[in-house]
């Protein structure tokens, strides 16, 4: 392990923090496959605030590992380094269905106000103009699952080649590939008979949010050092809620920001970041 | 599920693969870049199988091949592509924007229920999830119902029980007994649910050895076993081998690259060149390269290192 003091933390590192700050201690918490970010806060969440949280892995289904790093691939044996054992595809996906799984990680290449996720396909599904890879278990986990925590690494809307701008986050969504808490057709999750709260938190790389309890939309709740409410706005396509109160977010601690070091040594988190993020950093 | 009893299921690639026919369903084991049935799908390819639908869970290089060689008419999978080591799948993007390929995604779950229906020998099962999401639209054979017990709403998904399920287990005997080594992923449900089963494997053990190892899938599932040493390469086959990094990336190139490029520089010399599998493994780098996948076993840096792998051309 690196000995050298630890001064700064970067864009991702906070991030994971942010998503780690949402895990509750004693609850059973699984991430997807191919999602660094998640599960570098699993990980950290249960060597600091929740040391009773069960950690389930994304593609091994291993039951609290403690991998040498992690690899950019999700069925890989490293990631069970530590486990005494994994449970099966069928166990995981019933423990969430009669409604033992406390928190799940989803994020999506289209959010819509309401936390509904599109990994699906841009454009017509049947004919798409970009198939995306597809939902793995996120359909049936953002149904079954108590509480949901959505990241996006992509806010920052892009512009293509004929000036216009392409949101992530958007007014409306081409397929609901996982459902937040009001469906395409108005109806609330609780009364489609589904588990749980829906997403309480998303975190992105321009600020963390939650829910509105009564229009259910999203709503800014906290910024990083570096951005603002215009620039949330900007990038946005509909109109979040502002809470009345926008903090700043917490900073990780030096430790905290070696434990994520020390289980990414190959830095594979950093795959999921536009260089633009990755040069952010904050002073410790 | 029908039940195969003779003694010796020993058969080449080629016999077993051609147990596929055109047009049916299969279920392609393993997942993403871990224990996928390679050799036979190469040999899918071979054989010019076409108009197949397949089903399963999460998956990456096995499905984008067969897209890529045209075998595909149907994809219901949960996901296909590659991850944080490239992103998404480039011949199935392809087959699915085009038209080629009809769209037809799933959810673990939902399809884990569906096999489990013809598994226990019902019609459908229910879920509770997929209420809200746009999956209902995707699949007409889905029902809703009103639960008569407690008054919800559920999700009727009907039993799926494949043609063919393709495993590429660790070991394996002559009759066809199995040890798959975790993550299962779906494997099991495959078997159990799919009218047919052709396997290839690691090693043929005796009997005796196998039944010491704990054999997971019984003899009389299983139609035909072939002995295909790194038969899951460029995918990876613990604890003999890691995944192929610099492989898969000169075949993410060549895929990206467009149809043409990906007949010219993977499918000819890689599927199409070879006239037997031990070819095939001379082709990718022979023992030096055999020797380099095994060195996960050397501790964690060597390990490592396999994920670092320079993404230059194929040895």
């Amino acid at each position: 392990m690196n000995a050298e003091p630890i001064t700064y933390t970067t864009l991702p590192e906070v991030m994971i923090y942010q998503v780690a700050r949402t895990i509750q201690d004693g609850e059973l918490v699984f991430h997807g496959y191919g999602s660094p970010v998640p599960t570098l806060a699993m990980l950290l969440a249960r060597r600091t605030h929740a040391a009773h949280m069960v950690h389930i892995e994304g593609a091994t289904y291993g039951i609290n590992p403690d991998p040498p790093f992690l690899p950019p691939t999700s069925n890989d044996w490293s990631l069970d380094r530590g486990s005494v054992m994994a449970i099966g595809i069928s166990d995981l996906f019933d423990i969430a269905a009669r409604g033992d799984m406390g928190r799940m990680f989803l994020s999506g290449v289209q959010v819509d106000r309401y936390g509904n996720l599109n990994v699906t396909a841009i454009g017509d599904p049947e004919t798409p103009r970009v198939k995306l890879p597809g939902s793995g278990g996120g359909c049936n986990l953002s149904g079954d699952v108590q509480h949901l925590t959505i990241w996006t690494t992509g806010h920052r809307a892009s512009t293509n080649k004929a000036g216009k701008r392409q949101f992530r986050f958007v007014k409306h969504i081409d397929f609901i590939s996982s459902i937040g808490h009001v469906s395409r057709d108005g109806i609330s999750r609780q009364d489609l008979g589904l588990r749980g709260g829906g997403p309480d938190w998303l975190v992105t790389e321009l600020g963390v949010f939650d829910f509105d309890p009564t229009s259910h939309v999203l709503r800014l709740r906290a910024l990083y050092p570096d951005t603002t409410i215009q620039d949330v706005l900007d990038n946005t396509e509909f109109e979040p809620v502002i809470a009345s109160e926008v903090s700043t977010v917490p900073l990780p601690t030096p430790e905290h920001v070696a434990l994520i070091r020390r289980f990414d040594p190959l830095r594979t988190h950093q795959r999921e970041f536009k260089s633009s993020d990755l040069s952010r950093c904050f002073d410790l | 599920m029908s039940i195969f009893t003779s003694e010796n299921k020993r058969m080449s690639l080629d016999e077993a693969a051609s147990i596929v026919q055109d047009g049916m369903t299969i279920a392609i084991g393993g997942g993403l870049s871990w224990r996928e049935p390679m050799a036979l799908l190469r040999e899918l390819v071979r054989q010019n199988r076409r108009n197949l639908h397949v089903v399963g869970t999460a998956h990456g290089v096995d499905v984008d091949l067969l897209c890529g060689a045209g075998v595909i008419d149907i994809v219901e999978e949960s996901y296909i592509g590659f991850e944080q080591d490239f992103g998404m799948a480039p011949n199935f993007r392809r087959a699915c924007e085009s038209g080629r390929v009809q769209v037809h995604d799933t959810c673990c779950h939902t399809i884990i229920q569906q096999l489990r229906a013809a598994e226990y020998g019902v019609p459908f099962l229910p879920v509770r999830s997929v209420q809200g999401t746009d999956f209902l639209q995707l699949h007409p054979e889905y029902k809703t119902m009103t639960c008569p017990f407690t008054g919800l709403p559920l999700v009727l998904v009907p039993a799926l029980a494949p043609d063919v399920a393709i495993i590429h287990a660790q070991f394996g005997d002559a009759q066809g007994n199995l040890k798959i080594l975790p993550p299962l992923v779906a494997d099991l449900f495959f078997i159990r649910a799919s009218k047919h089963v052709i396997a290839s494997v690691e090693k043929i053990v005796s009997t005796g050895e196998l039944s010491a190892m704990g054999p997971n899938v019984p003899y009389f599932w299983v139609e035909s076993v072939v002995e295909a040493p790194y038969g899951a390469h460029p995918t990876s086959c613990y604890p003999f081998y890691a995944y192929d990094r610099a492989h898969l990336t000169s075949y993410y190139h060549a895929a990206q690259a467009g149809p043409e490029a990906f007949m010219n520089e993977y499918l000819a010399p890689y599927v199409f060149g070879p006239a037997s599998h031990g070819e095939y493994l001379s082709l990718i780098g022979g023992a030096g390269k055999l020797q380099e996948l095994e060195s996960w076993k050397d501790g964690d840096d060597a390990w490592r290192a396999l994920f670092t792998a320079p993404e230059g051309a194929i040895a």
